[in-house]
């Protein structure tokens, strides 16, 4: 058993853990922060997508002694008190989900994006997206989603005045 | 049947696209999924076969069951002196299989024992540790082996690997045929592939000691069935056996086979104290977690000249595997859309099953009718090229038109409404049709292979489950209904329970604004349980999440059970307002009179008299605010050879497809996608736009990248993601949709099927635009996938993919 220490959401946690252990697995099962999900095992799916200092990586193909020090971020740290994130409200508002399962890998994945290209074209965020699957929704409205997100985000920062904080 | 201005009193909310804020938790990451639930638990894992034909000569568990941290292990054998065999249902010889393989295997990942451990780690380490001793036998893998006498018999009770075979004529065939100007006949392959829920099977076991009695939590996707066949294969009162379905990540018929698994995780369960957990894995599950069969199609049209098809004779085997409990419906489903749109008026069908050593087979997304429609437009095509006809031109001189709906086709299957010329004339307008085509050949001319595909199809709803039984001739299940149980809470606010699950389609949103314009109120302030409970949910044996019945038969009992809480609570308001009945009605949370706007009673006041003041409820009314309804669906017929119809309502759709194939890679790429479709009514437009994109993307990933690809011993070897080629958003289309509403005269609120669509139509659009394209090289598409390595192979040599 290896102890290990991660922050998650900007919470600390120490857990003694197996080697074998999956991050995916301590994630859901020690830290009990069940909205990252398992799809595939293998990598290909995204539904277990988390940020890994500010990263998006396949919390199945890592160790949880590999995360040690670890800052991650999951779906749980997106929502505030004061509501939800943008891209949340904007998976809401365009029907970006059906049966939920692999949206939380989506969110995430969209909000690696969109720090990255705030205003990305439809092609970008596709290839974004690639390592994600959805077998709901055809993708469309994901992406509609996150175009949305982007849009919003925009217009909220043309109207924040220069030199003033936008979040 | 009512109308809808009796059903609603606002229209403030269907026909909306209303957010869906009832399924909120899903993108906050608080989805209740089974694996999530705050359950502590052992492990399960499950040792498969390596074999796809042995018999078995030994299990040996000793050593893993003295490993430490394992609590108990199970085996076939001990599965099968409890219970009894799976149930069948379309198949006609008798074929014994229990729920965990005994005597024999019969497929590579077929479950041969189980373990429970401390944790999933030590539950696989576990397995590594029982030795089992196989004898080989040779392996019965394609439709062409089992359909040979001489091969072994998977079900030596039934004498033979054909398991049903049945030719049922519907019309006057010999005549058509004698009268036809020319015949053609064509066979055609369908791969086999499933739609594959982003979730696996989960399985969460708990038994009960003092009261016998077993509490399951499993994402099963239709609970109706599964709970009937677990408690008679274990032989326990319905009443000892409670499942509990929250969130599940995606069904699309895949999840409507764990239940088999839950039988033997009962029995583990009983070993132990406390609950036990079994997460499928994606390997397992793409191993052993059902399929749609492979099957091989014969079909020959009867023509006249001018492009009118006379007759159609169909023969088709499917590669059932090895579940009988749903071999046999893939051709007897096919028969809800054996004539397409077209209005044949003399079919004949010859269904035949066949078992073979290849995994499990169940109804995934469309059943059979992909293959259906995909062989039809396929051959109008092919009908159109040789009789020199454009092929927009054959497919209107044979489509069923809007002055003949309602139609009934030979063989009985009712179309209730749509107007199909005309949605192929919206879809090619929506395509650019005629520009596209003139562009094509300047395109030719510099070396691009572009082609377009149209594919118009029938996508049928609701089923009428006594088809699976019409070769078998004595259905145990008939028709379609489902239950719901509506009450006015203490607040006043309405709580919808549904004898059935939600997959993922936001039934809790459309439900909700269902109940909203009945009762004039806000959506926001009706809850809606889509979580399943067996012991207090208005189940069915027919309930479950398939088949595109939720608009038809749960919102039917929703509207029932609504209608009788309404009536109720205008009744109760009529006395305590001294106002006639008919002069009330409701507004804002109250009931009020029309004739004196003073006299109003908010709904929290008539729940306080029905739940509390019971002295001052009318003389003989019931006190208490809660109703229970069942709703049939109304065209069902019972089931016999000359007169059936499979499925109640029937959706219709054109998909045009625009592609471009590089002959010198293979590849596919869309150039642009439209699909303009009718689903009559539509509650939740937000909703059907994702239910008809999404499976369109299912049909695109059968028709280009999925396939199950057994080797000659019947292994499997597409076992994860890397090899089993799912569709990702890059490459995909942005699909362009166009609607067309005819409402349906039986469903109470005019909808139709909507969901799986795309699955059905967006093959044979995909199937005949790469024809198109490869026109120069002379190729012809007659198998899917249509992989590039087939693109390629067919170009340079064989002409045929």
């Amino acid at each position: 058993m290896y102890p290990i220490e991660v922050t998650i959401n900007g919470k600390k946690y120490k857990h003694e853990v197996e080697a074998r252990l999956l991050l995916v697995h301590y994630i859901r099962e020690k830290a009990r922060l069940t909205g990252t999900h398992v799809g595939c095992d293998t990598g290909n799916c995204g539904a277990c997508t988390v940020l890994y200092h500010g990263k998006p990586i396949k919390s199945c193909l890592m160790l949880a002694v590999q995360a040690n020090g670890a800052e991650l971020a999951t779906i749980e740290g997106m929502a505030t008190k004061s509501g939800l994130h943008p891209i949340q409200e904007s998976f809401l508002d365009k029907f970006g989900f059906q049966c939920g399962y692999c949206t939380p890998g989506m969110i995430l994945g969209a909000k690696a994006l969109l720090e990255k290209s705030p205003d990305p074209s439809e092609e970008e965020i596709r290839e974004a997206l690639e390592g994600n699957l959805c077998m709901c929704t055809g993708y469309q409205q994901i992406i509609d989603s996150i175009r949305d997100a982007a849009e919003k985000s925009q217009k909220s920062e043309k109207k924040t005045p220069a030199g003033a904080q936008s979040k | 049947m009512m109308k809808l201005d009796e059903i609603f009193a606002t229209r403030n909310w269907v026909g909306k696209p209303i957010r869906r804020d009832a399924d909120i938790r899903f993108v906050k990451g608080e989805g209740e999924y089974v694996d999530d639930l705050p359950i502590e638990c052992s492990h399960v894992a499950i040792l498969r076969s390596v074999y796809a034909h042995a018999r078995i000569l030994k299990v040996d568990t000793s050593k893993a069951e003295a490993m430490p941290g394992v609590l108990a292990v199970i085996t076939g054998d001990e599965v099968a002196k409890v219970t009894k065999p799976v149930p069948a249902r379309a198949i006609t010889k008798p074929a014994v299989q229990y729920v965990m393989a005994t005597g024999k295997v019969r497929y590579v990942g077929e479950p041969v024992a189980a373990v429970v451990a401390q944790d999933r780690y030590l539950a696989e380490d576990a397995l590594e540790q029982i030795e089992v001793e196989y004898e080989p036998l040779p392996p019965v893998v394609e439709i062409q082996d089992a359909l040979n006498p001489d091969s072994p018999l998977l079900f030596e009770e039934a004498g033979s690997n054909i398991l049903m075979q049945d030719t049922l004529q519907h019309g006057d065939v010999e005549k058509a045929f004698r009268e036809a100007d020319l015949t053609i006949r064509e066979s055609f392959k369908m791969h086999r592939y499933s739609s594959t829920p982003l979730e696996n099977w989960v399985i969460i076991a708990q038994y009960d000691r003092p009261s016998d009695s077993y509490t399951v939590w499993a994402n099963d996707q239709q609970h109706g069935r599964s709970i009937l066949n677990i408690c008679t294969m274990m032989g326990i009162p319905n009443s000892h056996f409670r499942l509990i379905i929250p969130d599940a990540g995606g069904g699309f018929g895949i999840k409507l086979a764990l239940w088999p698994y839950i039988v033997f995780l009962c029995l583990l369960a009983k070993k132990v104290d406390g609950p036990i957990k079994w997460v499928q894995t994606r390997r397992e599950h793409l191993l052993a977690g059902t399929h749609a069969p492979e099957c091989e199609v014969e079909v020959e049209f009867a023509l006249r000249k001018d492009g009118k098809i006379l007759g159609l004779k169909f023969k088709d085997i499917d590669n059932d595997g090895s579940f009988v409990h749903t071999a046999g419906i893939y051709g007897m489903i096919k028969f809800a859309t054996l004539v397409g749109s077209y209005a044949i008026r003399a079919t004949e069908a010859e269904m035949i099953s066949v078992v073979t050593n290849k995994g499990p087979t169940v109804q995934n997304r469309g059943v059979g009718k992909p293959t259906m429609i995909f062989v039809l437009e396929r051959m109008i095509d092919i009908a159109a090229k040789q009789l020199g006809i454009d092929p927009i031109e054959m497919r209107q001189r044979n489509f069923v038109q809007p002055a003949q709906m309602p139609y009934t086709t030979p063989s009985g299957e009712i179309y209730e409404s749509g107007d199909y010329p005309e949605c192929l004339r919206r879809a090619l307008q929506l395509m650019g049709y005629d520009d596209f085509k003139k562009k094509q050949e300047e395109w030719r001319k510099q070396g691009r292979h572009v082609g377009i595909g149209i594919s118009a199809s029938i996508e049928p709803g609701t089923s009428n489950l006594g088809y699976y039984y019409t070769a078998r001739g004595t259905p145990e299940y008939m028709g379609n209904a489902e239950g719901a149980i509506v009450g006015i809470d203490y607040d006043g606010n309405p709580s919808v329970m549904i004898g059935s699950v939600d997959e993922g389609q936001g039934h809790a949103t459309t439900v909700s604004q269902v109940v909203a314009d009945m009762l004039a109120i806000h959506p926001d302030l009706v809850t809606v349980r889509t979580h399943l409970d067996s012991l207090i949910s208005p189940f069915l044996g027919h309930s479950g999440c398939y088949s595109n019945r939720f608009n038809d038969v749960d919102l039917g009992a929703v509207i029932m059970a609504t209608k009788k809480i309404r009536d109720k609570m205008l009744r109760i308001a009529a006395h305590a307002l001294e106002a006639k009945p008919e002069e009330l009605k409701l507004k804002d949370g109250q009931i009020c009179s029309s004739v004196d706007p003073s006299r109003t009673i908010p709904f929290k006041e008539i729940a306080a008299l029905a739940y509390k003041k019971v002295l001052l409820l009318p003389e003989g009314e019931e006190p208490g605010l809660k109703e229970i309804a069942y709703y049939k669906s109304t065209m069902a017929k019972l089931p016999s050879k000359t007169d059936f119809n499979v499925q109640i309502t029937h959706s219709n759709s054109v998909h045009v497809a625009a592609v471009e194939v590089d002959v010198e890679t293979g590849l596919v790429k869309f150039l642009k996608y439209v699909i303009v479709h009718d689903c009559g009514n539509q509650l939740n437009p937000g909703i059907v736009e994702g239910m008809v994109i999404g499976s369109t993307v299912h049909g695109i990933g059968a028709v280009l990248l999925e396939e199950f690809i057994y080797n000659e011993d019947g292994q499997l070897v597409t076992t994860s993601f890397m090899d089993y080629m799912k569709p990702v958003a890059a490459g995909l289309p942005h699909f362009e949709s166009g609607h067309m509403v005819s409402p349906c005269p039986y469903t109470l609120l005019g909808t139709k099927s909507v969901g799986e669509g795309g699955a059905i139509g967006s093959l044979a659009a995909v199937g005949n635009a790469v024809e198109d394209a490869l026109t120069p090289f002379g190729v012809r598409v007659k198998t899917l996938p249509i992989t590039p390595e087939k693109v390629v192979r067919a170009v340079e040599e064989t002409k045929v993919i």
